[in-house]
């Protein structure tokens, strides 16, 4: 069974206003790293919010784990199950002390101290940031203190993390350090939902979902999904250059054994049909 | 810049001060305090000195930034002490038109600056040996007894923590706004007070904006961390009374004992 | 003709104190009237600092910033005028918006520059068309208008003041692609129009590329390169050891000419890459 199934989810914001989500049927398996791609409007913050508890399907439902999301008894367990980071990093940070805002979660979950500490300094090595441990939050760069937003995340143990466009607001190298740290996380066992409008960061998913309008548009590998070239520059969204180039080749007759996703895989195929 | 304030500045380290308890510091700070005010001749006003001026060299902060806090109070030291000196009672030693220096006012002037110099100084050195956190948190633990009281405790703590945590990203924010605001030609330093305080306009609308944007996320953030209040929440941080705590605890009463002793034995002077 | 001349210009962040930092370090350059320049740089480059400098936020500890050929700090008093002159847009410009109406908003520039209600007006309805705002938005509350046009709003304010050299931080940092094109496309629209001299600071070297004359890269407050996006971008390994990102596109070009294809240095777009794989298998006759 899925560990996330949400299906038939419609969401709107008011009364009588438009729906912002229109029946999205998701599942997020155990382990996935799904990746949920559109541009801003499109619905994919507010599916995540959906994840976590934070926002009630007006029809439709979210079952995490089993648990029902509209269930009030089990919303902290579902909280604590699924971790939700947002995109700005400064106002995730609640103490004034790295180390103590990570220990925020825990303490809210009534942990014991030793094992909060336990949790926080695993969850500060697990994003590098363990020397940080005793720093100011304001005196970090936006990668180091997203990243810290992710320890006290981690430090509650859940089993998935939705990450709601983590790296919008950070420098390519912040952007770096981020994505090497859901990588990490995904290899852990860790369940992930990135949500993005990077396709270099999507690319590293297992699974792409594509969404527009409240709708989920096309979904597959990272490879089915970006060979729609076509598709995707309809609904104004990038593609990976590699992708594209190859696109364009193929368009003018050039066969390639798959699509080129990256750098490395885009000049050794290139290589193999050029000489 | 406003960045430069340096009073309720944290400098992180090991040393006595930084390892008592927070709770015991804000004690003895309080009766620190009390005893400035106690000190009625130069020998009791010479002990409380002396016990300061020890607890700074101590604290093993430089003494260049216990300058840096009294430098933003020293208009009113000397306003103070000009203050004083010209309105004691006595005979003069000095005079100029309604101007009469005495004695008993430079006494005064005296203790009034080295008590205005040595709050400063005490707590400063409360706020850069605590970590805000440990700061809130102690009072959190000594404002405890007040539940009874119904007055929310927990909140008013947490409350304290956010605060502490948004002053320097406010004041960060507060600049680029100056800047932005700057650059399309924003007039900020010309004018008398009604039209500067106008002027800010452009700067305090976005910033209550973002004040309240950032208030929402943050609350939000807080959910997604199974924030609930304080019922049920513990701390990682727990706080034991060491040793070095009870030291702290018998120099003060010793010290309180000391400034009594001088107060009843010599005649006061002011 | 230059319009911006730097000469030896340097500055230090927070002197005295355990932050001292050496932000700018003596920098020389030029900029002719009518160029568009890109300036890249990872965070903490100077590259803030530096176009900081350019509008007397910031005062130079030591060396020269001329516009025309006069020092802008020549009548410290009249520094407020040089912001008329070279306007700034900063990152996320959106929350500098304040007042009841956009139009109101945009006004605000003009406003401090002293001009009559007539010309105002008409300078405001213009920058607001070359962002794409439409005159029943200049009408609404800015804080009502989604966030791709807040970010067109605020650029339109500095627009308004019809600066000779408009500088714009990161001005697409956050956008979706759509947004990101968009904006672009209207500030080179702009630029067209108005032919003045546009600096964009950016991370992204992809939009870069799209639209500088000529590449400033800043790396640890020096001005490290200073030439065409080509030449520039043609020095992948260089630019890399500065921490900086070179396109997708550009590394694969690159790399397969390393390996023995006879490709030009430093492309940029995925077209130009096509065109030229294209001519090299037709020259082979395999297509």
């Amino acid at each position: 069974m899925s560990y996330i199934s949400a299906s038939g989810v419609k969401f709107s914001y008011d009364e009588e206003g438009q729906n912002v989500l229109n029946s999205v049927n998701l599942k997020v398996n155990k382990g996935e790293f799904v990746a949920l791609l559109g541009h801003n409007g499109c619905g994919k913050s507010t599916m995540a919010k959906t994840l976590n508890a934070l926002l009630i399907p007006k029809e439709g439902v979210v079952y995490v784990d089993g648990m029902d999301t509209s269930d009030e008894e089990v919303t902290y367990e579902i909280r604590r199950n699924v971790g939700l980071v947002l995109q700005n990093p400064d106002n995730q940070l609640v103490a004034s002390i790295i180390e103590e805002d990570v220990a925020f979660g825990p303490e809210n979950l009534g942990i014991e101290p030793e094992e909060i500490r336990r949790r926080v300094d695993n969850a500060l090595k697990a994003v590098d940031m363990y020397e940080y441990r005793t720093h100011a939050p304001h005196k970090l760069s936006g990668g180091q203190k997203q990243r810290v937003a992710i320890a006290g995340i981690i430090a509650m143990e859940p089993s998935c993390i939705v990450f709601d466009e983590p790296t919008a607001m950070l420098d390519p190298n912040g952007r770096e350090e981020v994505m090497r740290t859901i990588k990490t996380l995904k290899e852990k066992g860790i369940t992930v939902v990135l949500i993005t409008h990077y396709m270099d960061e999507a690319v590293l998913a297992d699974r792409v979902v594509v969404m527009d309008k409240g709708e989920i548009l096309t979904q597959g590998t990272p490879e089915e999904v970006f060979s729609q070239v076509h598709l995707m520059k309809k609904y104004s969204l990038d593609v990976p250059q590699a992708t594209e180039l190859a696109y364009k080749l193929i368009g003018v007759g050039l066969r390639f054994s798959k699509m080129p996703l990256n750098t490395d895989e885009c000049i050794s195929l290139l290589e193999e049909v050029l000489s | 810049m406003i960045r430069d304030i340096t009073l309720g500045q944290f400098i992180p380290g090991n040393g006595i001060v930084h390892r008592t308890d927070p709770r015991v510091k804000i004690i003895l700070l309080v009766a620190l305090i009390v005893l400035i005010f106690c000190t009625f001749n130069f020998a009791a006003l010479a002990l409380i000195t002396a016990a300061i001026l020890g607890i700074i060299v101590l604290s093993g902060i430089p003494v260049k930034m216990y300058f840096k806090s009294l430098k933003v109070i020293i208009f009113i030291i000397i306003i103070t002490s000009l203050l004083n000196m010209f309105y004691g009672t006595g005979e003069p030693i000095w005079q100029l038109g309604v101007l009469k220096l005495t004695l008993s006012g430079i006494y005064r002037a005296v203790f009034v600056s080295v008590r205005i110099i040595l709050l400063i100084l005490i707590s400063s050195c409360l706020t850069f040996t605590t970590s805000p956190t440990d700061l809130t948190d102690a009072i959190e633990r000594l404002m405890k007894p007040l539940k009874v009281f119904h007055i929310k405790v927990h909140e008013i703590a947490m409350m304290m923590t956010i605060a502490l945590r948004f002053v320097p990203t406010l004041l960060e924010e507060t600049d680029k706004i100056m800047s932005a605001q700057k650059s399309r030609g924003a007039d900020m330093e010309s004018g008398g007070l009604i039209k500067k305080v106008k002027s800010m306009t452009p700067v305090l609308i976005p910033l209550f904006v973002s004040a309240f944007r950032r208030a929402f996320e943050l609350a939000m953030a807080m959910e997604c961390r199974c924030y609930q209040g304080g019922e049920g929440r513990t701390r990682m941080k727990t706080l034991h009374v060491h040793r070095l705590d009870i030291i702290c605890i018998i120099f003060t009463v010793l010290l309180l004992a000391g400034v009594v002793l001088c107060d009843i034995f010599i005649a006061p002077i002011i | 003709m230059s319009i911006i001349e730097v000469k030896d210009l340097s500055f230090t962040y927070g002197v005295g104190t355990p932050f001292e930092k050496n932000a700018v370090n003596s920098l020389n350059l030029s900029i002719n009237e009518g160029e568009v320049i890109g300036l890249i740089g990872h965070t903490g480059s100077g590259k803030s600092t530096f176009v900081q400098m350019l509008n007397g936020l910031i005062k130079p500890d030591s060396g020269q910033v001329l516009l025309n050929g006069s020092d802008i700090w020549a009548k410290p008093k009249e520094i407020r005028k040089i912001r008329f002159k070279v306007g700034m847009v900063f990152q996320y410009p959106e929350y500098q918006l304040f007042d009841q109406t956009v139009y109101a908003d945009i006004s605000f520039g003009p406003r401090n520059k002293g001009l009559s209600e007539e010309e105002i007006d008409k300078i405001v309805r213009k920058s607001a068309k070359f962002v794409g705002l439409s005159d029943k938005l200049l009408k609404q509350s800015p804080f009502d208008l989604s966030g791709g046009e807040k970010r067109r709003a605020a650029i339109a304010g500095v627009i308004a003041m019809d600066p000779d050299v408009l500088v714009l931080d990161e001005p697409t940092a956050g956008l979706d692609p759509l947004g990101r094109d968009l904006l672009l496309s209207q500030i080179m629209q702009y630029h067209r129009d108005r032919k003045n001299t546009i600096i964009v600071v950016s991370h992204s070297m992809e939009d870069v590329a799209r639209i500088a004359d000529r590449v400033m890269v800043m790396n640890k407050g020096k001005l490290e390169m200073f030439d065409t996006p080509k030449k520039v971008f043609s020095q992948a390994e260089k630019l890399e050891s500065m921490g900086l990102r070179v396109p997708q596109i550009t590394k694969i070009m690159l790399s397969l000419k390393e390996k023995g294809f006879e490709f030009s240095d430093g492309i940029l777009t995925v077209e130009q890459a096509f065109s030229e794989i294209v001519s090299l298998l037709k020259k082979e006759g395999k297509v």
